[in-house]
């Protein structure tokens, strides 16, 4: 962590701040922020920060504890697709759109990585 | 059972920051500390703390932190004298207990007796009935016709939760309202208990709709004689997960105190209890209710320790020991304390877990500030365990001084690396239902079921945020470093946002 001398509205500030991994964290008027700033060594398959209609990735790193479609099946809006467990907190992830399955990559009892695509739902 | 005796060195079965709790104060005991780690857990404060240190397995709890005879086997090879279990994992694990005994060690905690008492809902129940303790009124017999069932909730009063007799979670979980819907409501519950459970009986029980949880904390001495070190507060919860407690309840008045902090002492002093132990109950409209016993240490023992001017941790090793923890006999409350946890999660993402390597933190120490760490800086925060980094416990002379006391506290708390719930713990210590002092366990359901909003900001901020960005270089090692180019308005591509 360093403190970045800054100007901000007439008055020299130290910032605290730390950059890694393309991201940069500062703690600013009592909160801390994260932000992608770009530039840094990326883990692979994170395609953070960006969403694709259909396309259903794992927000966290974690277990899948349930998969409650198949290739092919129907699905609508906010239907569970497929339930992970983190930090022992279970996550549920819906059908961000109706449509068909066309893809499903995991299975119970199966450790993903953030941004790993775990289902894709096809345009109705 | 294992006679009592001076510890040369003491097991530790847990990790984070209640494992650096319990290695501080055995340090301060003259007791030397082995560290039970799994394979995740080598690069903590703790492990860095603790004396020796013994991997016993691998990331999952299961295989590691779980595994009873890989924690007496890594104890034993040690040469330990003694177990503690912390909080979680094994701690209230009658089994675990036994098997530390019967190695010849010494468990600090209750008797396996007392574990299995108060583990089991139905003899724990069974008890305070017998000691005379409030319990929630309900039916939990064996006659399971409808007829039996739409009766006894007539007899309880509506509402009335219907639950399965063999399982939690929430499956098979219903909350009756009134006498029209129960049939179809408990035939439900009938049908999920056979599905999730195997077994389709259930209980029935009085739903406490606007309850506050409070809690008692309990010490039995080696002496036999058990203190009640009065009440906390936990009503702030989601989903049952404690986030903000505090000491004492503000919403007690002296006799309700005394006659809550009497039956939980009578309750455990009834079952011949020793050690740190919490009874919960639950109070609705100045009545209180038993809930449950819990025969171990709590995460939010320190706010007790606070207002109490005592040190659980160090009291129960010295019981373990068979010495007295040299409390004097009239212990009385002083000023406010509060505890806010601290979960590595996304608030402005309704909580998503958030691992990831701590970059850097910074706990802003002052008078009446504590901090309960357990990751440092270059630590990694994995998604195996549960997502508390870390405690804030304040203390000060009155509870709306200790409220100050934790926002500015919060306000000057840095954690670079992982997200944090702090945003969110500080729109709880604003609202006036909390200032108030008259929040139930609905409380965090009613008011922030929704993810935060996010922060926006001027344009100057952006201006001056890309300067800053500009002159900091890349701290990872192995990375290319170099100048991350800030787009015109970054805060749209804040990490994990989807």
């Amino acid at each position: 962590m360093k403190w970045i001398e800054v100007e901000f509205q007439g008055r020299r500030l130290r910032v605290p701040a730390v950059k890694s991994q393309g991201k940069l964290w500062v703690h600013w008027q009592g909160e801390t922020f994260a932000f992608d700033v770009g530039g840094g060594s990326r883990r692979a398959g994170s395609d953070k920060g960006k969403s694709h209609p259909g396309v259903i990735a794992a927000p966290m790193p974690g277990k899948i504890t349930r998969v409650g479609v198949k290739n092919g099946d129907r699905v609508s809006k906010g239907q569970a697709l497929v339930v992970m467990e983190a930090m022992k907190m279970e996550y549920t992830l819906e059908a961000d759109r109706e449509g068909q399955v066309t893809e499903v990559n995991v299975q119970t009892g199966m450790q993903v990585g953030l941004g790993e695509v775990l289902v894709r739902v096809g345009e109705a | 059972m294992a006679k009592p005796r001076r510890f040369e060195k003491l097991a530790i079965a847990n990790r984070g920051e209640v494992a650096v709790r319990i290695i501080r104060a055995c340090q301060e005991l003259g007791i030397e500390t082995v560290l039970l780690h799994s394979s995740a857990d080598e690069r903590t404060l703790a492990a860095r703390m603790a004396d020796e240190t013994v991997c016993i397995g691998e990331a999952p709890s299961a295989a590691s932190y779980l595994n009873i005879q890989a924690n007496v086997q890594g104890a034993l090879a040690a040469g330990a004298d003694a177990i503690h279990p912390g909080f979680g994992f094994l701690s209230e694990n009658a089994d675990f207990a036994d098997a530390v005994t019967n190695a010849g060690m010494v468990f600090v905690g209750p008797s396996s007796a007392n574990i299995r008492l108060f583990g089991d809902k139905i003899s724990a129940k069974s008890h305070v009935e017998k000691a005379g303790g409030p319990v929630i009124p309900g039916y939990q017999g064996g006659d399971q016709s409808m007829d039996r069932l739409l009766k006894e909730c007539e007899r309880i009063g509506y509402p009335v939760i219907c639950k399965a007799a063999a399982g939690g979670g929430g499956r098979g979980l219903k909350v009756i309202r009134n006498s029209f819907e129960a049939q179809d409501l408990i035939q439900s519950a009938q049908r999920e208990a056979q599905s999730a459970f195997g077994s389709s009986q259930v209980f029935l029980e009085k739903y406490l709709d606007h309850a506050k949880h409070i809690e008692v904390q309990v010490f039995g001495h080696a002496s036999g004689h058990v203190t009640a070190l009065l009440e906390r507060e936990c009503s702030v919860q989601r989903r049952h997960q404690k986030i903000i407690e505090e000491a004492l309840s503000p919403s007690l008045d002296e006799d309700l105190r005394r006659q809550i902090a009497a039956t939980a002492r009578e309750l455990a002093e009834s079952a011949g209890y020793r050690n740190a132990g919490t009874v919960e109950f639950l109070l609705q409209d100045g009545q209180f209710y038993f809930m449950e016993m819990n025969t171990r240490l709590q995460v939010e023992h320190p706010v007790t320790e606070l207002v109490m001017g005592v040190d659980l941790v160090k009291a129960q090793i010295l019981t373990a020991m068979g010495e007295s923890t040299g409390w004097p006999k009239d212990l009385q409350p002083r000023g406010h304390a509060i505890e806010c946890r601290l979960y590595a999660e996304d608030p402005y993402q309704n909580g998503i877990p958030s691992t990831g390597r701590m970059l850097g933190t910074d706990w802003p120490h002052g008078p009446g500030r504590r901090f309960e760490v357990g990751f440092e800086a270059g630590d990694e925060v994995t998604s195996h365990y549960d997502s508390m980094i870390a405690k804030v416990i304040v203390w000060d002379e009155t509870r709306v001084r200790a409220i100050q006391k934790m926002k500015r506290t919060l306000q000057d708390t840095i954690v670079f690396g992982v997200h944090t719930n702090i945003p969110l713990l500080q729109q709880i210590l604003s609202h006036e239902e909390f200032l108030s002092g008259k929040m139930t366990t609905r409380f965090f359901e009613t008011h922030f079921n929704k993810a935060l909003p996010r922060p926006e900001f001027s344009e100057s901020e952006n201006k001056m945020l890309q300067t800053l960005s500009a002159q900091l270089a890349e701290t990872s090692s192995g990375s290319t470093g170099g100048q991350g180019s800030i787009e015109a308005n970054p805060w749209a591509h804040t990490w994990g946002q989807s």
